[in-house]
């Protein structure tokens, strides 16, 4: 079966997915895309930046040594996320960590839930997607809108960047109308062609 | 993690919801999360704080420097050649300017060249206007086209809105061609794209408090409807000999090709009703209803909506769809016959994007290599796949 992720919801096609490793752009590409969530993501356990840094380095690096298998986009965001929360719990666990700052085991018990991974893996691939999309905007346009999803009034914004109540509305829908495809394209947004064999 | 998929599914939904400033329903209404946690997660999303500490964080963070250190760390595919990954060919994605990936095909060519005769084109914009008198206009790229009441630019074409209303109503007619899709603005405001190989039939002006009509003759359209509210509450209908639609401001796509014997409605936001020989159906976003226009009955069912209306975006989508459905999206865009040397390949299955930019060689070489075919052979505009 000829099968290229769409990064669907809908997984009915997966199982039949041959799994394939990652070539080297795939693996960059996925470097380039997944490597500040992750930082992210590992520093809400352990809450030290260049520590998360290290960490997600060698769950990057073990996959292109260990040549791990994937089936999809999904897939793989799936393994390194995992991957990241158990990588950051270990080092959590370690002497050098527990010399310097003392863990509760409620705490601990608290990172280790499946409840604190599901939410801030939705918090961060969320603030992710909104970032990234807000980015293409002209400054200007891109300032209003992140006013306006903190839940600032037209008029609150318009006082806050000091420009006129016109401006806000215009440019507002300025932005709206630019976000409108990106977000459609958002769905589409790393397809990869994961290999065939004769079938 | 059986669930992760749900996460990041949900986590696009929310993303959408904001950034159009609205209420993250979907989060709400999941039962992923409990109500604390949701709460949680909407308040980490919008508060002036976590915002700022999260950007701060990304700010320290230089992808660029730390992949250099990863790629010195790693052995290099160069250094073993003979690696298991079995040369994967990727097709096209077009995805947001930040993070644009685009792949090459791969290019291991030993292969003997396909027999190639005859360019194919990519599809461009193109379409026929007809008037109202029964004259014919040609709207190319790069040719303009300007009367009182319509304006194009050889790209897409606006009807003027402050055209008297006449009591007689006039109609124009918009036919595009196989290789070709054009959009178009109607005098309420209406946006409607249509695909290859599709005809619309819709009035000059739209008489004051009557529904809006226009007909889908054949073909795919995906319409944005200005609402009903902003048009003295006249609702706008899309009929077509076979099914009709009744809208109330809305985006939605319709697919009725005359080879083809169902019927797609897909509705992305609003309300639509769909209706044949008195049955009726309301539709919810993301829902579609597949008419079977021989035994004219509805089937209704929930689908990715993107899917189902990249092709408006520059791209097809294919979820499931196989080969031989593929072809006849792709014959339509590239105006070419497709033959099956092979009968059992038309129904190997295909998941993917195809940027409709592409020439039609790149997406059979590419088939090609993942060895669903043996080879093809273009004479003219016929493809023959072996």
């Amino acid at each position: 079966m000829f099968y290229l992720d769409l990064d669907s919801p809908k997984r009915k096609y997966v199982k039949n997915a041959a799994k394939y490793t990652l070539s080297l752009k795939q693996y960059k590409a996925f470097f380039n895309l997944l490597y500040t969530p992750l930082c992210l993501f590992s520093n809400k356990y352990i809450e030290d930046l260049d520590t998360s840094k290290d960490i997600v380095q060698d769950v990057f690096i073990k996959i292109w040594e260990d040549k791990i298998e994937f089936q999809n986009e999904n897939n793989i965001k799936s393994y390194l996320y995992t991957s990241v929360k158990n990588k950051s719990i270990d080092y959590l666990q370690t002497k050098q960590y527990r010399l310097k700052d003392r863990l509760s085991i409620q705490n601990l018990e608290k990172l280790e839930s499946e409840d604190f991974f599901s939410r801030e893996v939705v918090i961060i691939e969320t603030s992710i997607i909104i970032e990234r999309a807000i980015n293409t905007l002209p400054n200007k346009c891109a300032n209003i809108i992140r006013l306006s999803f903190k839940n600032l009034s037209n008029i609150e914004i318009a006082m806050e960047l000091g420009i006129s109540l016109n401006t806000v509305k215009t440019q507002k829908k300025i932005g709206y109308k630019r976000l409108k495809p990106l977000l459609k394209d958002y769905v589409a947004l790393v397809a990869f062609l994961f290999g065939v064999g004769t079938h | 993690m059986p669930v992760f998929h749900k996460l990041i599914h949900l986590s696009k939904q929310i993303a959408s919801s904001l950034l159009k400033d609205k209420q993250p329903v979907r989060l709400e209404q999941s039962e992923l999360f409990s109500d604390e946690d949701k709460a949680y997660i909407i308040k980490s999303l919008t508060e002036d704080a976590s915002i700022k500490e999260r950007l701060d964080l990304i700010n320290k963070i230089d992808t660029k420097t730390d992949w250099e250190t990863v790629k010195n760390k790693i052995v290099l595919p160069a250094k073993k050649r003979n690696w298991t990954y079995p040369a994967a060919a990727v097709l096209v994605v077009a995805v947001m300017s930040v993070y644009f990936i685009k792949f090459n095909l791969s290019t291991a060519s030993s292969v003997k060249s396909p027999v190639i005769s005859g360019a194919i084109e990519v599809g461009t914009n193109k379409a026929i206007l007809t008037l109202e008198d029964g004259s014919n206009v040609t709207l190319e790229k790069g040719d303009s086209f300007n009367t009182k009441t319509v304006y194009s630019n050889g790209e897409q074409i606006v009807y003027n809105a402050k055209e008297s209303k006449k009591s007689e109503v006039a109609y124009n007619y918009l036919t595009v061609p196989r290789g070709g899709q054009f959009s178009l603005k109607l005098s309420d405001g209406t946006k409607v794209w249509l695909n290859s190989e599709s005809q619309l039939k819709y009035p000059i002006t739209f008489k004051d408090g009557e529904d809006r009509k226009v007909e889908l003759i054949y073909g795919e359209a995906y319409f944005d409807v200005t609402s009903s509210e902003d048009y003295q509450g006249a609702g706008f209908v899309v009929s077509n000999s076979r099914q009709n639609i009744k809208v109330l401001g809305t985006e939605f796509n319709v697919k009725a090709y005359k080879d083809e014997a169902n019927i797609y409605t897909t509705l992305v936001e609003g309300k639509v009703a769909v209706s044949i020989d008195g049955v009726t159906e309301n539709l919810l976003p993301d829902q579609q209803s597949i008419l079977d226009t021989n035994t004219k009955s509805f089937t209704v069912g929930s689908v990715d909506v993107n899917i189902e209306i990249s092709w408006k975006d520059g791209v097809f989508s294919f979820d499931g769809l196989t080969l031989k459905e593929i072809m006849k999206v792709l014959s339509r865009w590239y105006d070419i016959e497709v033959v099956f040397l092979n009968k059992a390949t038309e129904n190997e299955e295909f998941i993917g994007i195809l940027s409709k930019d592409q020439k039609i060689e790149d997406i059979l070489y590419t088939i090609k290599n993942f060895k669903i075919i043996k080879d093809y052979e273009i004479i003219d505009n016929t493809v023959i796949l072996k």
